[in-house]
């Protein structure tokens, strides 16, 4: 019995000792969307690998409730939350109600693509850093041009190959305008007893501020004023008006895009052969190959006498404001988002534009992207230095995106575009006095 | 009036029965029958035949047990598990408790019933999402955060659960009590001879109430357990739901193996509620 | 009733269950309700008092939804709760083949919310099933979802779809009680069916539709998920129910004092419904 007894003691003093050994441990919690959760995890291995006294643990939210749930948990001023993974529009909101910490002023982010960068600040002061970018181009699909006798946009094909200076000059000098789009579509869309078969064209993240505001931008006005207070002047002025009359005229005049469609199911028309022109993002790449798509990828399109402007941007990384390991916190995110090792990892599990400069030299100048479909990324490169331009940065840019979405959708569906863009000012103007008292 | 004249009449009137009812059956089926179709067919061609409609959409063709190898590699025997585990959980300690407390409010008079009572019906008539964050924060301060209780110990007590036993226990005729009362019995062995045996129907209601509560849960479970490592259906299947395109084929395969639980749990219910109602119909 | 003499067994009762009401429902409302005279200014909480219920008067997107939201209640409780008692009664009758009928009623139970959504608004989007069956019948293709004068009635249709069979249930549990031998006093005496129905049926329904409306009328009043998912309030608003834009305010634009007082604002008109349904359907009852 005695010694039943001591060699008990010995075993737990032992325990008590060896946990004491690794009370050292850090454990850092990340706040992230569960689809990109195994990809973070794969590049916190290799952080943890040369810190093995840091353990990083995944938080995770589906898509759905990604933005809800990380709401929660930071307004309940949640001490466990030490980084969060937030969707660039969002910043400067999270920032302003003090949710995420400022990043070290002295860090070098010479190495970020600046438009990405400054997509990150808030009041002068960066709050995050750009984990990657989105780049977004036209697809057209081959077999349904050539079954029309419609010339293709110039673009790069499965089984051919690009160097940078030719997606320069098919991203510079080969880019459709909208006015030439609209044409082909109205071309290409085919009905079969009184129901359209083949539509002609659609965007992708249909309604999205995102995805539409080159439309109003691409003819010289932005969607807010610059200090983000008011939209009056800026998404009622003729430039947006003749931008969202195109919009309008794709659904209700010309007929060329299909109405009422969620969020995921234009890339599924695409991938089903029924549409023939699909403006979306290089993510989609798969899928259509996977499908067996005879398609091509072309440039972003832009307004006839206007700028050719692209949608970008993406998530980002920030440190938790009442994170008690906010150094570290930044330490793993200066990881991820500026060490060679960090990014290349990340670049190769989420095959996203990056935003880190000397990844993007890579793409441009390495034979692994000479070929379809990696040579897509070389026109995303050229426009992420050229064409990009950042969402507006509010504090109310969840009420922006909310009102431009559903005077888009109303549009979509006939309500006139005047009415439609002044209830989209007035909505967002009013929620801006509220917010920014 | 001649056997054969009544006999066809019958028939007519069955024939007719039988097509009401088999519309109405027609438009129960009808989603989840797409939803199988869908679960058969490879991710891509989940939408061929819908945009336009054609007939093919309501066959698998293809055919592939893809979306179901899929979701059983992606660990969903266990998701479903572990909201059974829960479910069950709630559903027996949520009788017990509700009923106990539905019981006791119709039953016994007592100072400040009535407030107590409307407070009852009060607690279910919020919304989720506003006691969220507060109770979030309650879960945080009790170092529940990421533990089973978490997720059991709200769902248990239902002020419907409550409101339902309470309605139910109030129309038992007083003379069974009070005769068991002037020969002694006690309480807890009135309860347990009398009133649990003739509330058996209303424990199954109370049961789907509490079972499906735990079944839908979606938001809480979300908040209630950060780490996200003991999943539940519903987060499990907005997981197929990705910020650049939807899995459909699977998130349809686990829709439907979903939607087969609860039924197959109901079925052997129903035939009980169905015998005790014997010519208890309108039928003439 | 009876008079506890010992608290013992009354307490034991009740606290359990009244103890989990409390922590988990009405002290985290309590909170939220406190926290509706609160506001955030640059990501500081500033107390405001009535300031986010004044700012709701002033809000036309306000009345409008709560316009919405009343006249969404005051057609899809009464078609719902119509609709789970015929239901009820077809379910409960014998015939050969009935038993296979009763699983399919059964269906919509097991589908969950977010799954039938998805499900009808791709039955129901412009070149969908729906409109494919129509056009069988020579009717044009409707925007289902896409319209402002169709989309509310979508969504009560899609509501009703999934609830029907669920309080369906409860009104059989209801019927259960009603003892057989009423009915066949009553056919002995020659009292038609429709009679038995409104004479003997309905009364003693009385507590199950007492409950069913209660419940239905709540969940009802808080519903926003199916419009969350189909019709994100659209089009031009003609969806906006109050609890979506209260999930609008609170979650997506951070404003939760906002958030929290319409959320008052909902409730209390819910409290005055379903206090004037107890009024009428329980003050017979005593009286009987």
């Amino acid at each position: 019995m005695r010694h039943w007894t001591s060699a008990l003691v010995v075993a737990v003093t032992g325990l008590i000792a060896a946990t004491g050994a690794s009370a050292q441990q850090h454990v850092l919690k990340m706040l992230v969307l569960s689809e990109d959760a195994p990809k973070v995890q794969k590049v916190a291995e290799a952080y943890q690998a040369k810190h093995p006294d840091v353990a990083i643990k995944m938080q995770s939210a589906p898509w759905d409730q990604y933005f809800q749930t990380a709401e929660l948990r930071l307004n309940s001023k949640d001490k466990s939350v030490d980084l969060v993974y937030v969707d660039v529009p969002l910043i400067a909101g999270y920032a302003s109600r003090g949710f995420l910490a400022p990043v070290d002023p002295n860090l070098d982010t010479s190495a970020l693509v600046a438009s990405s960068l400054n997509a990150g600040k808030y009041n002068g002061k960066l709050y995050a850093l750009p984990i990657n970018n989105s780049a977004q181009v036209l697809f057209y699909n081959k077999k349904l041009f050539a079954d029309a006798g419609v010339t293709p946009p110039d673009g790069l094909t499965p089984g051919g190959t690009a160097t940078q200076a030719q997606a320069n000059e098919i991203a510079s000098s080969k880019r459709w305008t909208w006015e030439q789009v609209a044409e082909a579509a109205q071309k290409l869309t085919q009905k079969k007893g009184g129901k359209t078969a083949v539509w002609g064209f659609s965007f992708d993240q249909i309604n999205e501020l995102y995805q539409l505001q080159p439309l109003g931008e691409s003819l010289g006005t932005d969607v807010i004023s610059p200090d983000g207070k008011t939209a009056q002047g800026y998404l009622d002025s003729p430039a947006w008006v003749k931008g969202a009359t195109f919009w309008s005229d794709l659904y209700n005049k010309w007929g060329v895009s299909p109405k009422g469609l969620s969020h995921d199911e234009p890339p599924q028309l695409f991938a089903n052969g029924q549409l023939a022109l699909f403006a979306g993002g290089t993510w989609n790449l798969a899928l259509f190959q996977k499908n067996g798509v005879d398609f091509g990828v072309a440039a972003f399109p832009y307004f006839q006498g206007g700028k050719a402007l692209t949608p970008t941007g993406s998530w980002f990384i920030g440190v938790a404001a009442n994170s008690v390991n906010k150094d570290i916190a930044a330490d793993f995110a200066k990881f991820l988002t500026l060490s060679d090792e960090g990014t290349k990892m990340w670049f190769d599990a989420n095959k996203q534009l990056p935003a880190y400069k000397p990844l993007l030299e890579q793409i441009s100048r390495s034979p692994e992207f000479d070929a379809f479909p990696q040579d897509v990324f070389r026109i995303g490169v050229y426009d992420a230095l050229n064409t990009a331009k950042p969402r507006p940065t509010t504090v109310a840019y969840g009420q922006l995106q909310d009102a431009f979405r559903t005077a888009f959708a109303d549009m979509s569906n006939g309500v006139p575009v005047t009415d439609a863009l002044a209830t989209a000012v007035e909505t967002y103007d009013a929620a801006m006095k509220r917010v920014a008292q | 009036m001649a056997p054969s004249n009544v006999r066809i009449r019958e028939g007519f009137r069955l024939g007719l029965a039988h097509l009401g009812y088999a519309a109405i059956a027609f438009v129960f089926l009808l989603p989840l029958w797409w939803a199988v179709v869908s679960s058969l067919r490879p991710n891509g061609s989940v939408f061929a035949d819908v945009f336009p409609f054609t007939a093919k959409a309501l066959a698998p063709s293809p055919a592939t047990l893809e979306a179901y190898e899929g979701v059983v590699q992606a660990g969903f025997g266990w998701i479903i598990l572990n909201t059974l585990l829960v479910a069950a959980i709630t559903t027996v300690a949520g009788l017990i408790l509700n009923g106990a407390a539905g019981f006791a409010f119709a039953i016994f008079d007592f100072r400040g019933k009535r407030i107590i009572l409307s407070l009852v019906i009060l607690s279910f008539m919020l919304p989720f999402e506003a006691i969220a964050l507060p109770l979030y924060n309650v879960m945080r301060q009790l170092g529940w955060l990421d533990s089973i209780a978490a997720l059991v110990v709200p769902g248990v007590t239902n002020g419907l659960v409550v409101f339902l036993f309470y309605q139910f226990f109030r129309q038992i005729p007083r003379d069974y009590v009070e005769a068991a009362r002037l020969d002694g019995v006690s309480w807890p062995n009135i309860m347990l001879r009398i009133y649990v045996p003739l509330s058996l129907p209303t424990c199954v209601s109370a049961a789907l109430l509490l079972f499906v509560f735990q079944w839908e849960a979606f938001l809480w479970p979300l908040l209630a357990m950060p780490s996200q490592d003991f999943k539940v259906i519903q987060v499990g299947m907005a997981a197929f739901q990705q910020q650049y395109g939807t899995i459909w084929n699977q998130l349809f395969a686990v829709a439907v193996v979903t939607a087969l639980i609860p039924i197959a749990l109901l079925l052997p219910l129903q035939r009980y509620y169905v015998q005790g109602l014997a010519g208890a119909g309108i039928k003439g | 009733m009876f008079r506890q003499s010992s608290q013992g067994l009354l307490v034991a009762l009740l606290a359990p269950a009244l103890l989990g009401l409390f922590v988990f429902r009405l002290y985290p409302i309590a909170i939220a309700v406190v926290s509706s005279f609160y506001t955030t200014v640059h990501g500081s909480t500033v107390f405001t008092g009535l300031g986010n219920y004044e700012s709701l008067i002033s809000d036309h997107v306000f009345w409008r939804s709560l316009r919405v939201t009343l006249w969404f209640n005051l057609l899809v409780n009464p078609i719902q709760i119509a609709i789970s008692l015929g239901l009820a009664l077809l379910y409960i009758r014998k015939f050969p083949g009935a038993s296979v009928y009763r699983i399919f009623f059964l269906i919509p139970i097991g589908v969950s919310v977010p799954v039938a959504a998805i499900v009808w608004r791709i039955m129901l989007s412009q070149g969908g099933l729906v409109n494919g069956l129509l056009d069988l019948v020579g009717v044009p293709p409707q925007p289902w979802l896409t319209s402002s004068s169709l989309a509310l009635y979508s969504i009560i249709a899609i509501a009703t779809w999934k609830g029907a069979s669920y309080w369906m249930i409860f009104i059989v549990g209801g019927l259960q009680n009603i003892s057989p031998e009423l009915y066949d006093a009553a056919r002995v005496d020659g009292v038609r069916p429709w009679q038995r129905l409104l004479f003997i049926t309905l009364p003693l329904l009385r507590p199950a539709l007492l409950f069913v409306l209660a419940a239905d009328v709540s969940i009802n009043f808080l519903l926003f998920a199916p419009i969350y998912m189909l019709t994100q309030g659209g089009p031009a608003g003609s969806t906006d129910v109050l609890m979506y834009e209260a999930y609008k305010q609170g979650f997506i634009f951070g404003d939760m004092g906002r958030a929290m007082a319409m959320v008052v604002v909902i409730v209390a008109i819910l409290l005055i419904v379903v206090g004037l349904q107890f009024r009428l359907l329980s003050a017979r009852e005593q009286g009987a």
